[in-house]
């Protein structure tokens, strides 16, 4: 078992600089690859743990042990699973049978079609799998779970974004029809809506951040509030991608381990931990320009490359949050957003 | 040492927004309070370096508009390093910007070029952002009717948020395949015309007219800021007329 997922992590292709996930790292290849040497024997104990918790249990339980060992990280082997159960995918998907295949089978909006289509070739076109000529080609399966979950949720349809979080669901499980489910629970049940039309989710996170911020790096707040609207220039894309390509892969999916698990908390918990441990560099931006510069700077190199400390700095870092708080903020935000915009009309 | 130059600002009183804000505050702010022109420009008071570490004598906001998938992104890149680089693009989510500065008539213009996503729904979110901007080139895709069509929404778009004096400028881009072009130069030009702005086509993929649109744009807002009383004013469609390549043109 251990060897097995030592392997699985690292049998990356050396000589084409290819990681596990298919993703082609001309640039960072041996940082990448010198940061999973280290991290081979966190996995490995972790898979060794996760092996023996998971033995004889044909379901997956949440309590406070399985809590800590998310957080701990979820090995690859059982990420599918652990993804599923928790986030009640799993679930959804034995109540359902043949529905996301109805879902295919079914009629489909050209509109909505063409919205998809024109992203198929712009979704890691640096992943050897999803290139247009690759085989088994991912793109076509990335085009159904798209497609699928577009007339299962008709006020969202499709929202770019979408297209790397079911692109990395599908790298993961390898398996259209459970990454259609947990887009289901990530866009449905896990996340506000930061996907409709109006993306009130969206611009509602934003601000609660901004808020969050006020608190836990009233330096950093007193240097945002210059700058109206600077929140969406720097946080948007964290937010909707849910940081993929924002952080390093590794650590991107530890993240979700806790977001499927945890829920969307963690969403700012990651953003807090980025901002506040690099204060200082923030605080010296001088113009827009220059914050928008660093927020860019903040999410690279060995402080997010470490995902496993990365991970536990998230749950140090920020202090205590509350769901009571957020859920607080969220109300008190939204409630201003709606205010602002009917101003306006 | 300062390359700073004592420009007047245009006038201020043109803002169509109530809100004083509208060209003054945003951009300004950062650099400095006191260099923040009411135009909205953005003036270096100290030695100004561009991100990439260029001087810079004067600083404009462009903004690149269009629906999905026409060819932002490229166009942007094409211009900023010269490179296109097929099927290396990811879509673009949220809103970005690159600065690139450039030689005109001896001044260093710095253009803060913004490019956003082109799905409707993210619009409630970058339109904020187009009060500021000075330019804003609206692009389409020769190969893609409905990004034609949806045009006039846009220019009802930037006319309901932009500044009333924004140089807009309208690009029909991939005018390099021939083969699945489906709107006319014709088409471009009649549109254009109809709504009063200069029009080009343009391909990020060839480099036609790249270097030219953004050239246009920044000599436009140059003048504007820089004229001489006894100046001419720049003619932005005549200079384009004048330096634009077209498709299949043997001279380019």
């Amino acid at each position: 078992m251990e060897e097995n997922s030592a392997q699985h992590l690292t049998c990356s292709n050396d000589s084409e600089r290819i990681d596990p996930y298919g993703f082609e790292r001309h640039h960072d290849f041996d940082s990448y690859k010198e940061m999973m040497n280290e991290y081979v024997a966190v996995l490995n104990r972790r898979s060794t743990r996760w092996s023996k918790l998971l033995q004889g249990k044909p379901r997956v339980e949440k309590n406070l042990t399985v809590k800590r060992y998310v957080r701990k990280g979820v090995p690859n082997e059982h990420r599918s699973r652990i993804w599923m159960a928790a986030s009640g995918a799993q679930e959804q998907l034995e109540s359902n049978p043949g529905y996301y295949q109805s879902l295919l089978a079914m009629e489909h909006d050209a509109k909505l079609k063409e919205t998809i289509h024109t992203d198929m070739h712009r979704t890691f076109p640096d992943n050897v799998l999803f290139k247009s000529k690759a085989e088994p080609g991912l793109q076509a399966v990335l085009y159904n779970v798209l497609l699928a979950y577009g007339h299962h949720n008709k006020s969202v349809g499709y929202c770019q974004g979408m297209n790397f979080i079911a692109g990395y669901l599908i790298i993961i499980t390898k398996d259209e029809e459970k990454s259609f489910w947990l887009m289901d629970a990530l866009l449905g049940r896990i996340l506000p809506d930061y996907y409709s039309p109006a993306m009130l989710g969206l611009k509602t996170d934003q601000e609660v951040l901004g808020e969050l911020v006020k608190t836990k790096a009233p330096a950093v707040g007193q240097l945002m509030a210059q700058y109206p609207g600077i929140w969406t220039l720097v946080v948007s894309r964290w937010f909707i991608c849910l940081y993929i390509d924002i952080l390093p892969i590794e650590t991107v999916l530890r993240v979700w381990d806790c977001l499927f698990y945890e829920g969307s908390k963690v969403i700012f918990r990651v953003a807090l931990t980025l901002i506040i441990h690099h204060q200082a560099e923030i605080l010296r931006a001088r113009s827009l320009p220059d914050v928008c510069e660093c927020f860019k700077q903040i999410t690279c190199g060995a402080f997010t490359l470490d995902c496993h400390t990365f991970m536990r700095k998230t749950f140090t870092e920020p202090g205590s949050l509350s769901m009571a708080t957020i859920d607080k903020l969220r109300e008190k935000c939204k409630q201003h957003i709606l205010e602002e915009e009917s101003r306006q009309r | 040492m300062s390359r700073k130059k004592t420009v007047k600002a245009k006038g201020s009183s043109k803002s169509p927004k109530a809100s004083p804000s509208s060209a003054s505050g945003r951009t300004g702010k950062g650099l400095s309070a006191a260099a923040a022109a009411s135009s909205g420009l953005v003036y270096p008071s100290r030695p100004s370096i561009s991100n990439s570490g260029e001087f810079y004598d004067i600083s404009f906001k462009v903004m690149l508009v269009g629906d999905s998938g026409v060819g932002k992104t490229c166009l942007l890149v094409r211009f900023k390093d010269g490179a296109f680089l097929a099927g290396s693009f990811i879509s673009t989510v949220g809103i970005d910007f690159r600065n690139k500065v450039m030689s005109i008539d001896a001044v260093k213009v710095k253009l803060q070029i913004w490019d956003t996503a082109g799905q409707e729904r993210f619009r409630s979110v970058t339109h904020a952002y187009y009060r500021d901007a000075h330019a804003l080139l609206l692009l389409y895709d020769v190969t893609n009717k409905a990004s034609f069509d949806n045009i006039r929404a846009w220019l009802t778009e930037i006319h309901e948020y932009a500044q009333q004096d924004v140089v807009v400028m309208l690009l029909g881009n991939k005018a390099d395949s021939t083969h699945n072009r489906v709107v006319k130069r014709e088409e471009g030009e009649k549109l254009a015309k109809e709504f009063g702005v200069p029009f080009m086509e343009t391909s990020a993929k060839s480099g036609l007219n790249v270097e030219l649109a953004f050239t246009a744009v920044a000599k436009e807002l140059k003048h504007r800021t820089m004229k001489e009383p006894d100046e001419p004013k720049f003619q932005l469609q005549e200079y384009v007329d004048k330096e634009m390549r077209t498709v299949g043109c043997c001279s380019s």
